[in-house]
């Protein structure tokens, strides 16, 4: 660790300062985090008491039984997994096959074809939401993996951001291949690809995430409780009169966030420092 | 040579997407008429539903229903998609002021021969009920659910307060809710308030609409904007009066929020439906229900409606077996089932109420029948005209002057009449 | 788009033959090849529900049943109703209060953990960075608790300070600001590591440069990490005001819009004609405004950074 290091040096005031300032500021940054965990484990009656605690005193693991028992639990994770694997595997290849045409290969149409890419960013998913659907409906794919995951298996994010980092690869490679005769496809598999896993990582990591937290395309895409994932099935959680237990909610919440942050942790160092590679900058 | 390996990848993964599409549910050509229904019911009143589902099943060979259970937020969100492309439900629930929106866009089947037809079990659906689901003069469903909005209280509160009987009337109502607040360390915060009455989002939406009429107001009447009125002008200043000044009410919460105050025990009365004798029984609170105290002009309560429908999708064999779910569900057993398993009144005027004298809730709430309303029936953009409500009411009970607030409701309802 | 990184190589010189030629269309065919599968998942499920969109905006669809051409007046009435003025003018003041919290904390975090003094530096970065793996919804959903009057921590502390908050989101001057500071709360992070990418990219030798010639921090800093700095700054610039535009999820899950509209936003009018008002034509319309608004503000951004189009390619 760095922190490590830094012990071994002469610590000035200026760094104490810092160093406090950044201590109050992730424990903010971290409260609703805390607050989501530390509440899922609080029994209702704490939930409800003033004035109002941050840890429980009585710990309890009521809420996360109501989740396991309510939800077809087993079901909606499977599901999330299928769900926001299949986005991310789709969306790799196709988003590195079309980013490295863009930036490698020089043909007529090209600039057109990014600007009307990146245009598409612009346009909020609400906006196109029903012809989606519609075409989904015709395919006859609604309520099944092909409905949730085709029209996310390329996107445009990905491809500009591939784009970015497959124009920033020196060239010298790709032209000794060339002149030895090797095929575009070749020089994007043996040489592109294994040069951009960084990137590549970068964007599985976002891909996954994004479509793991995803509410409102799975409750749309699927109208059967055991086609919804882990996010989508939070929806279930009501009490009486449309009332959601804040227990029982952040219960749910913390397992639906719970995979995603101890995945996060085991790859963060690679992830963070592969972002400074991909040309996100 | 370069587009071989990429086509096999295109083609591969295409391949595995339309492997993945097979799973989609096929109808069979023949054997019975397979029908999807949706509704929000999650709790206990699922399951009743759910039995006279499966009753109506195992009654017969043709037709077979099967249920989708969502919130009804989530179904709003998710039936536009899916009527769109005709894969949406055959039969569909929703609330009542959901309702005109899609009945005016002809989502939904016309019931006015269903209703005519005396083996259908409709004729004598209760009249405000029926209401509900009329738009232009034409029926589009059958109510599922139709329950005034009452006061629920807490009987052990009321005891030390020395308040034998609910009140009854507006005056009574808030002289009662001033002795029941309490500030035992007077600084100005009661820690139990009389009743909690929300300004907006309120539960149903119905709680300004029952104040409203009992003070001889209205919001829109046959189709037009009736809300700018002295009427409702003098309503307002009395309950702000009421809430903001001699502070029986917490101000700023929403019908959810008033359900926790009340289970709480922050508040001894609030504004319900029969769902909260669950919650009171839930927080231990033993609870009395009272009808909604009746206001100088008259004494109303609006009704926390539900509707259900037969979608129109083109299928002519599927609406007519939908509508013999829709006779089936209606008919004398299934009607005092329904009751008695929801906790919410019977549907049908010719249901005796002896019926269902064994669901106390449901035996009390039958007596409001009479001056239970529904709420915007009709009205096809209830969201604008429920919105131009919410900012009446909030911000008159924050303080805001009463008479500009009514001008630009007014002017809001007009504009969502058009 | 102002994306282009510093270091940006041109496309590769055409290897024999210009784009007329027999290898230039040899080339095309190959280039197709490749977008072929993005480009007919993109065409189906982005391009022709756009042009979908496009075609609807001239109609009073409901999404079923019978749909008449109207014209204009879908247009016409997202340029002179009030409610959809009053969310054009809400979601210019969420951009207000998002774009710059959010970049400028980014930055400053980012300028800290940068200096090789702060111990622990790994740690507060993925501390930093947790929010923007957890779902916006999830994350609203916390943040309404700690915000709420009568059950929330936040208030209670600030009530020990002297602080009395009330309740936020049902204050009309303060909805807005608490859903931008939720949204600040998880994109900061993001933001933050990629301006750590842009200051590591800086090469430590122009600042030793700079010391021995007697610049102290600030001139340092001036001189030298603000204009090397600058295209990462576009970039986070322009990521934060599309996103700004698009301020949906917290806002549906802490105020569905209110108090009284007043966290009305334009995708939120989007929805609601869309979802809840089931005036398909009208919330296609608006997009379409929305989409344009969005392009011509990046192409201001590209003049105010003095980048040319060309960069692009």
């Amino acid at each position: 660790m760095s922190g490590t290091l830094a012990a071994r040096r002469r610590i000035r005031p200026g760094s104490i300062a810092a160093l406090l300032g950044m201590l109050v500021v992730t424990a903010l940054v971290l409260l609703p985090i805390a607050i989501i965990v530390l509440t899922a484990f609080k029994p209702n009656a704490e939930v409800n008491a003033y004035p109002p605690t941050l840890a429980p005193t009585n710990w309890t693991l009521d809420n996360l039984g109501r989740i396991v028992t309510e939800l077809p639990f087993g079901r909606l994770a499977i599901n999330s997994v299928i769900f926001a694997g299949g986005v991310t595997l789709f969306a790799l290849v196709f988003d590195s096959l079309a980013a490295y045409a863009l930036a490698r290969i020089d043909f007529r149409g090209r600039k057109v074809l990014l600007i009307a890419i990146i245009a598409s960013l612009m346009i909020p998913f609400q906006a196109t939401l029903i012809p989606v659907y519609q075409l989904v409906a015709e395919l006859g794919w609604i309520n099944t993996f092909a409905g949730l995951i085709a029209p996310r298996a390329a996107d445009a994010f990905g491809i500009f951001l591939l784009r970015q980092f497959f124009l920033a690869l020196p060239l010298d490679l790709d032209n000794a291949a060339r002149i030895d005769g090797a095929s575009e496809f070749r020089i994007f598999r043996s040489i592109v690809l294994p040069n951009a896993v960084p990137a590549l990582m970068t964007l599985g990591v976002f891909t996954f995430v994004n479509n793991w937290n995803d509410l409102l395309w799975p409750l749309v895409f699927t109208n059967q409780a055991e086609m919804g994932t882990i996010t989508s099935g939070l929806t279930l959680l009501t009490g009486p009169g449309g009332i959601i237990p804040y227990g029982v909610m952040m219960a749910g919440s913390l397992i639906a966030v719970l995979p995603l942050v101890v995945g996060f942790l085991f790859v963060q160092r690679r992830f963070i420092d592969n972002i400074a590679t991909t040309g996100l900058k | 040579m370069t587009r071989t390996p990429l086509a096999a990848v295109a083609a591969l993964a295409v391949a595995g997407l339309a492997l993945a599409g097979c799973s989609a549910g096929d109808t069979p050509s023949d054997g019975p008429v397979e029908l999807t229904f949706w509704h929000g019911y999650t709790e206990a009143d699922g399951d009743v539903l759910q039995g006279i589902v499966d009753d109506f099943n195992a009654s017969q060979d043709d037709v077979v229903v099967t249920t989708e259970i969502n919130t009804w937020d989530v179904i709003d969100d998710t039936l536009l998609p899916a009527l769109s492309s005709k894969t949406g439900p055959d039969l569909v629930a929703m609330p009542a002021e959901r309702f005109p929106a899609y009945a005016s866009k002809k989502a939904f089947v016309d019931l006015t021969d269903f209703y005519a037809d005396p083996a259908n079990n409709a004729e004598d659906v209760v009249e405000g009920a029926k209401e509900m689901t009329v738009v232009d003069g034409t029926s589009y469903g059958i109510p599922i659910g139709f329950v005034p909005l009452a006061i629920y209280f807490d009987k052990a509160a009321f005891e030390a307060a020395g308040i034998a009987e609910a009140p009854t009337d507006w005056a009574g109502w808030v002289e009662a809710a001033k002795k029941l607040t309490v500030d035992e360390n007077g600084d100005g915060t009661p820690e139990r308030y009389g009743v909690v009455i929300p300004d907006h989002a309120t539960v149903g939406n119905g709680v300004w609409p029952s104040l409203l009429w009992g003070g001889g107001g209205d919001i829109v009447s046959d189709g037009s904007a009736v809300i700018d009125s002295p009427e409702n002008a003098d309503t307002l200043a009395f309950w702000h009066q009421a809430i903001a000044v001699d502070k029986i009410s917490p101000t700023g919460v929403d019908g959810i929020e008033a359900d926790s105050v009340f289970s709480s025990g922050k508040a001894a009365m609030t504004f319900g439906g029969p769902w909260m004798t669950f919650i009171a029984a839930d927080a231990g609170i033993d609870y009395g229900i009272a009808p909604i105290p009746a206001g100088p002009e008259a004494q109303a309560a609006s009704a926390i409606g539900l509707t259900l429908s037969v979608t129109d999708q083109g299928d002519q064999a599927k609406i007519d077996a939908a509508e013999k779910f829709l006779a089936y569900f209606l008919d004398d057993d299934n009607s005092v089932a329904w009751s008695l398993g929801s906790g919410w009144p019977p549907l049908r005027s010719s249901i005796p109420a002896d019926a269902v004298a064994e669901n106390p809730t449901v035996a009390t709430l039958s007596q409001y029948t009479s001056f239970t309303r529904p709420l915007l029936a009709g009205v096809v953009n209830s969201t604008d005209v429920l919105a131009a409500l919410d900012e009446l009411t909030q911000r008159a009970m924050a303080g805001d002057d009463i008479a500009s607030l009514l001008q630009d409701a007014q002017a809001k309802v007009e504009s969502a009449l058009e | 788009m102002t994306a282009t990184p510093a270091r940006a190589y041109r496309p590769p010189a055409p290897l024999g033959g210009r784009r007329g030629s027999a290898a230039g269309r040899r080339r095309s065919l190959t280039a197709l090849a490749f977008l072929a599968p993005a480009l007919v998942i993109l065409g189906a499920f982005v391009a022709w529900p756009m042009i979908s969109a496009f075609r609807l905006s001239f109609t009073d669809a409901s999404g079923f049943g019978a749909e008449e051409f109207v014209g204009l007046d879908n247009y016409v009435r997202v340029f002179t109703d009030p409610d959809i003025r009053d969310a054009v003018l809400n979601t210019l003041w969420y951009t207000v209060l998002f774009t710059p919290t959010a970049v400028i904390s980014a930055l400053l975090l980012a300028l800290v953990l940068n200096s090789p003094n702060l111990p622990f530096r790994g740690f507060f970065r993925t501390a930093l960075f947790l929010p923007f793996i957890v779902s916006l919804a999830v994350g609203a959903f916390a943040w309404s608790y700690l915000l709420d009057p009568r059950l929330g921590l936040l208030n209670y502390w600030l009530q020990g300070l002297g602080v009395q908050l009330g309740d936020v989101l049902e204050d009309p001057s303060l909805a807005m600001p608490a859903v931008a500071l939720v949204a600040v709360w998880k994109n900061f992070g993001f933001y933050m590591v990629i301006f750590l990418a842009g200051l590591q990219d800086i090469p430590a030798s122009l600042y030793e440069a700079a010391k021995v010639d007697g610049a102290g921090p600030l001139r340092r800093f001036a001189n030298i990490t603000v204009p090397l700095l600058s295209n990462t700054f576009a970039f986070v610039l322009t990521f934060a005001l599309i996103a700004s535009f698009q301020a949906f999820d917290q806002i549906y899950v802490m105020t569905g819009g209110g108090p009284y509209g007043h966290t009305q936003t334009i995708v939120m009018e989007i929805y609601e004609s869309g979802f809840r008002k089931l005036e398909l034509g009208f919330a296609s319309a608006l997009s379409y405004v929305l989409l344009i608004g969005t392009l011509l503000l990046s192409l201001v951004q590209f003049v105010f950074f003095g980048r040319r189009e060309e960069d692009l390619t």
